[in-house]
């Protein structure tokens, strides 16, 4: 039986946005890495932290509902907008901010950007 | 703005030598919303791996390798109508290299204003179907 932690994500320098609770739960377990390259290492950290499973996106998709966490490394238009439109916690790489067409879907309560690996230690050991 | 009906039709140029031809796709899938953003003068692309998630609210296309990076000056052919490309963010390459993704902005802006912007001219953007060509012309090699 998997055992999942809370994750709390700020955004980092220069990003926008959080912080996220992020909370995989049965069924809703996935920290999706739609990210080129493979597998981003800011994905495969939130799915240590959080007993999350991480999954490339790019190789074989994953249903929204099944999303605890979405990292993406968009250039500010597309992916910025269609995760948090249907509601699935996102990060991105980029210190990015609401723009493009979907703009008003890019909320504080779903998305955060500009976060590295480093901030996810940092914002541990900060939480109350 | 000018008009284009006439030449339309008008296929990518023959005389291809001496210019690169740095990418090659066929149109496999257009998604139902891609309208949310051509409204805003704006495709956005993405290769065929892309997650099913994100096919809706893009054009989903078959090109596998960029030869060179995109840079200022190349010409975006969509069905053989020519686009100049007038600014290239900083990750745009990266995602298209990776991810057969690219935004197109048809702004006629000469600066990005995301990273991940493609510009071109500001003019009649193609509306794209499944079979439709893209094609990514250098400029001339010295």
């Amino acid at each position: 039986m998997a055992e999942y932690k809370k994750l709390v994500i700020k955004h980092g320098p220069g990003g926008w946005g959080g912080p996220l609770v992020i909370e995989p739960k049965p069924g809703r377990e996935v920290i999706a890495s739609i990210t080129g390259g493979g597998i981003h290492p800011l994905a495969q950290k939130i799915a240590d932290l959080t007993g999350g499973v991480v999954k490339d996106g790019f190789r074989g998709g994953v249903p929204f509902d099944q999303i605890a966490c979405a990292v993406i490394d968009c250039g500010g238009t597309a992916r910025v907008g269609v995760y948090p439109m249907k509601k699935v916690p996102t990060v991105d790489i980029y210190p990015t901010k609401p723009s493009g067409p979907l703009f008003r879907f890019i909320t504080e309560e779903f998305f955060v950007s500009g976060v590295r690996v480093q901030d996810l230690e940092n914002n541990n050991n900060n939480n109350k | 703005m000018i008009g284009l009906s006439g030449i339309l039709c008008r296929m990518i140029p023959e005389k291809d030598e001496g210019r690169l031809k740095k990418y090659s796709a066929t149109v496999l899938h257009v998604g139902a919303l891609v309208s949310e953003f051509t409204e805003a003068g704006i495709l956005v692309f993405f290769g065929e791996s892309a997650p099913q998630e994100l096919y809706e609210f893009s054009v989903i296309h078959d090109g596998k390798s960029l030869e060179a990076d995109l840079v200022p000056g190349d010409r975006i052919f969509l069905d053989g109508e020519p686009f100049v490309i007038l600014a290239v963010g900083e990750v745009a390459n990266t995602n298209f290299r990776n991810l057969g993704h690219l935004v197109m902005k048809f702004n006629g802006e000469t600066q990005v204003e995301m990273p991940g912007d493609v510009c071109v001219e500001k003019k009649q953007l193609v509306w794209l179907h499944p079979g439709s060509k893209i094609e990514i012309i250098g400029e001339e090699i010295a």
